[in-house]
């Protein structure tokens, strides 16, 4: 069953299955990015507080995602964990508006990056600096510096500004998340 | 042989491991194999394998291959990845999986926002399992976060989602029962739906919602039997309801809630007709005219074609039959219909009825058609037989000889241990109450333990065989049978033997050579217990020594084995040379007979009340153990039942417990504050006995009783010097401080309080508060081992018309045990033996005899009265001064 597996892949047939994670504060808009990639008709206009976690699935350049949406309130922050081991990638998204608690997101990255789970593996991020069309919304370059990702050296990432409602800048962070499993999926494999 | 036996044991392993393929699963390999659920993709039809596993590790704790709590984190936390599969029978098993670990898993909740997506999603077979998962892991701080989700899955058009979101709701209330009460709107919907099950899982929801408002219960059963709900189970759920208000609120039946039972004997459903009656006939309140339409209802199943009408019926026929055989002897004519249904079970039921109703002319035909087929019947129903034949045994003592043959042919009989114990229980009790049918039940019994694979059972006859063989025309043919217990059975039935043998010696001279020699071989036993049994008594017997063989063989001692073993410890701890004082033990008092359960009617309501009397005085004694005043006072003798010493419908409800001891006597006061607006402190007790000379040496105050709550207080009072005159009443009066309070949150307000009392009752204390009831199996035997040394003896007049009345009268009064069945008046008897039993404060076997003669007094020879011999020994004076002074 392996063999036909990887052999459909290599024609490009079947899609390669990945499981990414998306973390970030409460209210950030991890569940409203998701949505935006639902399909049209199956999107919902009313998303309550995660609980815990949902599943979504989306598709992107010939990979077949299950993204673990994670609740980002803190008494449930301590459970990411449990899900780090078996992730091809993370999501890790940024209410940019939020300028007082963006410092309590910096301290949750730097929490997971020094996960064993995470740090002694090559995994790529791609941090969306949400909620661009709020007023006062710090840029993709102030929330980078906010979150002090100069210094994330040992890891692939990648930056964008979004708005998860319209959709604004959602794909280019996707797309990007895609290639960059891709490339290090197959550097695994070699 | 043994290599046989071997291999006997591999094949019966063999065939076992085919038979379960889960038989032999072990812990680590499971978790290791759990590892799959890590995977992408989902290995679907391994996991669902793996989880079945899990699942079955879980439910046979007797494996001992637990699941500790790290470990079923782990295992939890991997398994919901699987969410990520579609497969149906995936997702069923993961909700399966999420119930079962949720009480051994931490952070369950991790699932709550992917089971809230399926409660609600497009599956519609998921829903239902979903929310009964969802509601599994929910406790109290989540219950806010699925609250919408439950108000909109309790109406939701689906019936499988609406009951499921109702039945679950009904175990949320034990978390958040608040939340839960909001919800009544929806519920109230809910009990509208057109689907059945829905509108009676909401029925149930909303009775749980107002459960404590009994009046609220009242109102929901009335405006219901008036809307006409669809669902005949909402019909019987509501017939119950208003039952168990009939039975609690002691209503008889001219309530609005028997109305309302008695209006579903005419509804259009089976179910609700025949739930209707059968409710009505265990009402505590019915009378006869209610008993009859009920059973009117109940004669028309009878001769319905549906089995399961027919069976219904009769088998509540066969219950009231119990209470009221006159009410139920209209459907005789039917039933006797039924004795060749086709279905066994329905024509043992209606045979066993008519047992009950008939006259003795019909017990003979009865029988024979019962035996015509009872090879037929199942073990259960042979039991319900031999349960008719022993109420026929009380009715008509006379037909002995029939029934006793019959249940001797049913022991030879094949049959399990339930069957045969019931037929032993049988024949013991016609043996016990019935002189003339004594001998040949022992024969039979007899009989049955040559051949008997009940240990239980073979040694309850045996001791059966000790205690009354001696008493027969010809005790020597008894001995016979005892002894080859000894010979070919196991150590439990040999060690009872050896025991019934001994009893044999005690009570014959003319038999205690023979006992002594068969005793003397038995002192080679390979057992202990055996052994050390043989050689007890047969150094006992060969004393022949009256006193000794009824102290240690004929009557047992009567201490209670849990206090005899704590004293035994705690003296071995003591450095002291007395020796040890076994009147210091408290004596194992005669178990009070409980009156036997009604025919339950509502499911879920346990019958209360079924705690032993020994656990009470346990648990008095630990109570009191903690109190550093009491220490000193030794074990309890005796703590009385509890007497109320307040009016009902007063503002404390204050019930009083004596505990006596040896020199002392401690009032226990429960006091029940009912009012919600004030708070009591420092409540004590104040007791006056002085002119009875019972004098008060302490109070031991209840610090604070809050509102509606309950608290105690105990005051200690030394009883008077003159141990002969230890009865009279003392005046009690409450005393303490008040504090008004918050009724919402029972708080009290900062003033200061002040003192008030309020007047009690007076408390009694009596004879029989001294005196502890103890069965002697061979009276005589105790009272010649007692002798006359302080014997008493007097002749009464008592204006008493009955000997049965003057039996209970000085049973009461003295509060002693009735031996030798005397408490039974023979009919027709113009006189009467009374032998009591008990046993003094301090430790002291009491013996009483009452001969009464139905008569006159010589100056009025006509007047109702009872002349009463009365003869009391005891190996302590003032206890013979003391009991006597009851009849006084
Ligand atoms: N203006 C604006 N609002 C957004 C945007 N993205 C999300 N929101 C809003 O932010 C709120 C929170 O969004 P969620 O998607 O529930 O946030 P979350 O990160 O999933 O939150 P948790 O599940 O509690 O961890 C919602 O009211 C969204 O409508 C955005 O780009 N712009
Ligand atoms: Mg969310």
């Amino acid at each position: 069953m392996g063999l036909l597996d990887s052999f459909f892949d290599w024609l490009g047939f079947g899609k390669r299955e990945v499981n990414v994670l998306v973390v970030g504060l409460d209210n950030s808009g991890k569940s409203s990015l998701l949505n935006y990639l639902r399909p049209r008709e199956t999107q919902t206009d009313f998303i309550a507080p995660t609980v815990g976690f949902n599943l979504e699935h989306f598709v992107c350049k010939g990979l077949s995602f299950t993204a673990f949406d994670m609740s980002g309130q803190s008494r449930y922050r301590t459970l990411w964990g449990n899900y780090y081991r078996t992730t091809n990638g993370i999501i890790f998204v940024v209410d940019s508006s939020d300028k007082t608690r963006i410092l309590v997101a910096r301290e949750e990255l730097q929490q997971l990056l020094s996960h064993p789970d995470i740090s002694s593996r090559n995994i790529p991020i791609v941090f969306f600096a949400n909620k661009m069309d709020i007023r006062d919304a710090l840029s993709d370059v102030g929330v980078s510096s906010a979150l002090g990702l100069d210094g994330v050296t040992n890891k692939s990432w990648h930056i964008c500004s979004s708005n998860a409602l319209k959709g604004e800048g959602v794909a280019d962070g996707i797309e990007w998340l895609s290639s960059a499993i891709k490339s290090s999926l197959d550097q695994a494999r070699r | 042989m043994l290599s046989s036996f071997r291999k006997q044991d591999k094949k019966d392993e063999e065939s076992s491991t085919s038979g379960n393929p889960y038989k032999n699963l072990e812990k680590a390999s499971v978790l290791q194999e759990a590892r799959t659920f890590n995977e992408t993709p989902v290995n679907t039809r391994k996991c669902i394998q793996i989880l079945t596993k899990i699942i079955y590790m879980i439910n046979q704790p007797e494996m001992g291959e637990q699941l500790g709590q790290t470990e079923a984190t782990e295992t939890f936390f991997a398994m919901t990845k699987l969410f990520q599969s579609k497969d149906m029978m995936l997702r069923r098993m993961i909700y399966l999986s999420i119930k079962e670990m949720s009480t051994v898993a931490n952070d369950v909740i991790i699932v709550t926002s992917s089971l809230t997506r399926d409660m609600t999603g497009k599956e519609d077979s998921h829903r239902g399992p979903a929310i009964r998962a969802l509601c599994k892991i929910t406790d109290a701080s989540m219950m806010q976060s699925v609250e919408r989700y439950m108000k909109q899955a309790i109406v939701d058009k689906l019936a499988s989602v609406a009951s499921a979101a109702l039945t679950s709701s009904v175990h949320l209330m034990r978390h958040g029962p608040e939340v839960v009460k909001r919800w009544v709107n929806e519920v109230q919907e809910a009990v509208n739906n057109d689907n059945i099950m829905v509108q009676y899982h909401a029925l149930g929801l909303l009775y749980q919602i107002r459960r404590s408002d009994k009046h609220a219960i009242r109102k929901l059963i009335l405006k219901f039997s008036k809307a006409g709900l669809r669902s005949p189970f909402a019909y019987c759920f509501l017939i119950r309801t208003a039952a168990n208000l009939i039975n609690e609120e002691g209503e008889g039946t001219d309530s609005p809630m028997y109305d309302f039972i008695d209006s579903c004997l005419r509804h259009k459903n089976e179910m609700v007709i025949y739930e209707a009656a059968s409710t009505i006939v265990s009402l505590k309140c019915v009378t006869p005219k209610e008993l009859s339409s009920a059973v009117n209802v109940l004669q028309l199943f009878i001769s319905s074609p549906k089995p399961v009408l027919r069976y219904a019926a009769v088998r509540t026929l066969n219950k009231v039959a119990i209470q009221y055989p006159a009410a139920v002897t209209a459907c005789n004519v039917d039933l006797e219909t039924l004795i060749t249904d086709s279905n066994r079970s329905i024509a043992t039921l209606a045979i066993t009825t008519l047992l009950k109703t008939g006259n003795e002319a019909g017990v003979d035909r009865l029988m024979k058609q019962i035996s015509s087929f009872l090879s037929e019947i199942s073990d259960q129903f042979k039991t319900v037989v031999v349960d008719a034949i022993k109420s026929l045994c009380q009715k008509f003592p006379r037909k002995h000889t029939v029934l006793m043959t019959f249940l001797a042919n049913m022991l030879r009989e094949e049959g399990g241990y339930e069957y045969k114990k019931a037929i032993v229980n049988t024949i013991i009790s016609i043996v016990e109450e019935n002189p003339e049918a004594k001998e040949a039940g022992l024969a039979h019994l007899c009989e049955f333990i040559e051949d008997c694979e009940h240990t239980s059972l073979a040694t309850r006859i045996l001791h059966l065989l000790g205690r009354e063989g001696p008493r027969t025309t010809t005790p020597a043919k008894y001995i016979r049978y005892i002894y080859n217990r000894v010979i070919l059975e196991n150590a439990p039935v040999r060690a009872a033997a050896v025991s019934a043998l001994a009893k044999f010696g005690a009570a014959s001279e003319e038999l205690l050579p023979n006992i002594l020699v068969l005793l003397q071989r038995t002192t080679l036993d390979q057992d202990d217990e055996v052994r050390d049994r043989a050689t007890f008594y047969y150094q006992l017997l060969k004393h022949n020594d009256k006193p000794l063989n009824s102290a240690y063989i004929l009557n047992s001692m009567n201490v209670s084995i849990s206090s005899l073993e704590r004293l035994l410890h705690r003296y071995t701890m003591e450095s002291t040379t007395k020796p040890f004082d076994v009147r210091s033990v408290p004596v194992e008092a005669v178990p009070v007979e409980q009156p036997k359960a009604n025919i339950s009617i509502v499911s879920g309501v346990s019958p209360g009340g079924s705690e032993s009397k020994k656990a009470r005085e346990d648990t008095f004694s630990e109570q009191l153990s903690v109190i550093p005043e009491f220490a000193h006072l030794g074990p309890i003798f005796k703590s009385s039942l509890p007497v109320d010493l307040s009016e009902s419908e007063v503002e404390y409800v204050v019930r009083c417990i004596k505990h006596v001891f040896s020199h002392y006597i401690v009032f226990q006061f429960d006091i029940n504050n009912t009012l919600n607006d004030q708070l009591l402190e420092k409540v004590t007790v104040q007791m006056d006995g002085s002119a009875e000379g019972f004098e008060v040496v302490h109070y031991t105050p209840c610090q604070v009783i809050k509102c509606n709550d309950t608290g105690s207080t105990y005051t200690l009072v030394k009883l008077p010097d003159d141990s002969s005159a230890v009865t009279g009443a003392l005046a009690c009066t409450m005393k303490y401080t008040v504090k008004d309070c918050d009724p919402a949150t029972g708080e009290p307000d900062d003033e200061e309080g002040y003192a008030d009392e309020f007047v009690l009752e007076d408390v009694e204390v009596s004879v029989s508060d001294h005196v502890q009831k103890v069965l002697k199996p061979n009276w005589s035997a105790s009272w010649e081992e007692i002798g006359a040394e302080n014997e008493l003896e007097d002749t009464y007049t008592l204006p008493i018309p009955t000997l049965e009345e003057c039996v209970k009268k000085i049973i009461s009064y003295m509060g002693m045990q009735p031996c030798e069945r005397s408490d039974k008046v023979p009919d027709g008897k113009a006189s009467h033996a009374l032998y009591l039993a008990g046993v003094y404060r301090g430790g002291h076997d009491v013996l009483v005899r009452a001969k009464m003669a139905l008569g006159g007094t010589s100056s009025d020879p006509g007047a109702q009265a009872i002349t009463m011999q009365l003869t009391i020994r005891s190996t302590d004076e003032s206890a013979v001064q003391v009991i006597a002074s009851a009849v006084e």
